[in-house]
């Protein structure tokens, strides 16, 4: 699911742009880093190939068919911080030549998708991979990939102020839920394709320096994306249970971030208000990145 | 193929084909943020940004029925979140969704049909883009082509025996296996025609053009021909 410009709400897509941009720096330099011989080209062509196996489908059932998404797959064949390279770079390419997903959206499509999708996707391999369980890892690493990125696209929508009645909301929840158990089994499949022809060609994950703090941060992540769409369907049953508590007003203040008033308070017009404080809050993007960026360079170069 | 008309549009000559892909970029973005944050008179502003796509298609010397016709990829998916939104009381959002969405993807339609793919991938590049990521997305954009013929000749063949139904889901599976290793033989061969070229794991790209006048003045005059546009509008609705 790539989000078009026009869907999120400034803050919603200005933090998720903040977000990714350096995250996919860093990634880049881990990629660059990992790979020997600096494979770029290796990196470009298996981006092909993912965009090339949407042509193949895989019959599902009666009239239907699906295809392959291919974050968990990229995950586990590439190792996580390459996938997520070549998943920018597919979203990039998407947004810009096939106008699927947008420019401004690109930020939040990337943190979906490419970050917490190939990570949801790649972590059960990486703890069960050794393990009986590595058919399961492999399934399961294809289901979380694109339900994980599922639900956070439509905890992005609901954000940015999009509304969903609660019964399309539950009914969008279990498509995604098919969806995801349909890309797990065509990941294993595939898998499985791949070492019958190429026996040990997909090494086993190495098994040290298990990352605990990503697998925390997806799951944080997901419970978030959990907790706005069950907030959604039922809003007045949040509501109820914050004035019950009483914390209603103390909530409000804290969610009241300086982001969440963006208007620049010297400008007249409430239109020329909106469209400046959007062109400052891209300046302002670009900026935190710069600074970020630099501030990298400096401490690698140290 | 689509990328092929886009390359082809994209390779054309014409007073906005020339301007730098810098500027280009940030009077996209402009568009971009100024349609993201407009709320009020939306009609009057997507009907004045919708003439002024045009007039910049018919600038650039592009099919524009064809460009029109390609930007509605995006109305699908504005369709189904309308229609959620029309379903939850808000018809009003629906069309708004629906008109934010189509504009946008004109715009960045525009952009790269205007725009050769090496110059747009150098601009982002001067413009902080990790160059690591643009390597990757310019041998992606590079290999799609090849890769995709690929698929589509082992997807004939497999119609031809019949299909992938009749052999159901493990044959599929299959094929998608071979293309991978096909792929990943390709890349093994890429890569060590590369170095027998004398790659040493550096890239060396063409300095971007310089930043002239007429760019900086096209941007100024552009950028402010789209904020008047909104000024217009307001007055107007």
């Amino acid at each position: 699911m790539h989000i078009p410009d026009g869907f999120l709400s400034m803050p919603v897509w200005a933090g998720l742009d903040i977000g990714a941009a350096p995250a996919v720096a860093y990634l880049a330099r881990r990629a660059q880093r990992d790979l020997e011989e600096s494979r770029v080209a290796l990196l470009g062509v298996m981006g092909a190939f993912v965009f090339a196996a949407q042509m193949i489908n895989f019959p599902v059932g009666v009239g239907t068919s699906g295809h392959l998404v291919g974050s968990a797959l990229l995950g586990v064949t590439l190792g996580p911080s390459a996938a997520a390279v070549v998943m920018t770079a597919i979203l990039a390419i998407q947004a810009l030549i096939f106008q699927d997903g947008g420019l401004l959206a690109l930020g939040a499509n990337v943190v979906n998708m490419a970050i917490v999708g190939v990570l949801a996707g790649y972590l059960p391999y990486h703890y069960w991979g050794r393990s009986g369980a590595r058919k399961f890892a492999l399934f399961l690493g294809g289901v979380l990939s694109v339900f994980a990125a599922a639900l956070l696209a439509m905890a992005e929508l609901l954000l940015s102020g999009v509304r969903i009645p609660g019964p399309v909301l539950g009914i969008s929840v279990a498509l995604f839920l098919v969806s995801a158990v349909i890309e797990g089994a065509i990941t294993l499949a595939v898998f499985q394709a791949i070492e019958r022809i190429n026996p040990g060609f997909i090494r086993a994950p190495s098994g040290r320096g298990a990352p605990v703090l990503a697998g925390l941060l997806v799951a944080a992540v997901f419970l978030a994306a959990v907790g706005v769409l069950f907030a959604s369907a039922w809003p007045d049953g949040l509501e109820k249970l914050a004035q019950d508590a009483g914390i209603s007003g103390r909530a409000k203040a804290l969610i009241a971030t300086p982001f969440a008033d963006y208007e620049a308070g010297f400008l007249s017009s409430v239109w020329l208000r909106k469209a400046a404080a959007g062109l400052a809050g891209l300046a302002l993007v670009y900026g935190v990145c710069l600074v970020l960026a630099r501030a990298a360079r400096r401490r690698r170069s140290a | 193929m689509h990328h092929v008309v886009l390359e082809r549009w994209s390779r054309g000559d014409s007073p906005v084909h020339r301007r730098d892909a810098r500027a280009k970029i940030l009077l996209t973005l402009a568009l971009l943020v100024l349609l993201s944050t407009a709320q009020d008179h939306l009609a009057a502003v997507s009907l004045l940004y919708f003439g002024a796509l045009v007039m910049g298609l018919v600038a650039a010397r592009l099919p524009v029925w064809g460009a029109l016709v390609r930007a509605a990829v995006v109305l699908p998916f504005s369709a189904v979140f309308g229609l959620a939104s029309w379903l939850a009381g808000e018809p009003e959002r629906a069309l708004a969704l629906a008109a934010k969405s189509y504009l946008s993807a004109l715009g960045v339609l525009l952009l790269v049909a205007s725009t050769r793919m090496p110059d747009l991938l150098r601009a982002m590049e001067s413009l902080g883009a990790p160059r690591f990521l643009l390597i990757v997305a310019q041998f992606l954009y590079r290999y799609l082509f090849i890769i995709s013929e690929q698929a589509q000749h082992m997807r004939s063949a497999a119609l031809s025996r019949g299909g992938f139904r009749r052999a159901g889901f493990r044959a599929a599976a299959g094929a998608l296996g071979v293309l991978f290793a096909r792929s990943y033989a390709r890349a093994d061969n890429i890569h060590r025609a590369m170095l027998a070229r004398g790659f040493h794991g550096h890239f060396h790209m063409p300095a971007a053009a310089r930043f002239g006048w007429a760019d900086g003045l096209f941007l100024a005059a552009a950028g402010g021909g789209l904020a008047l546009l909104r000024l217009a509008a307001g007055r107007l609705g």
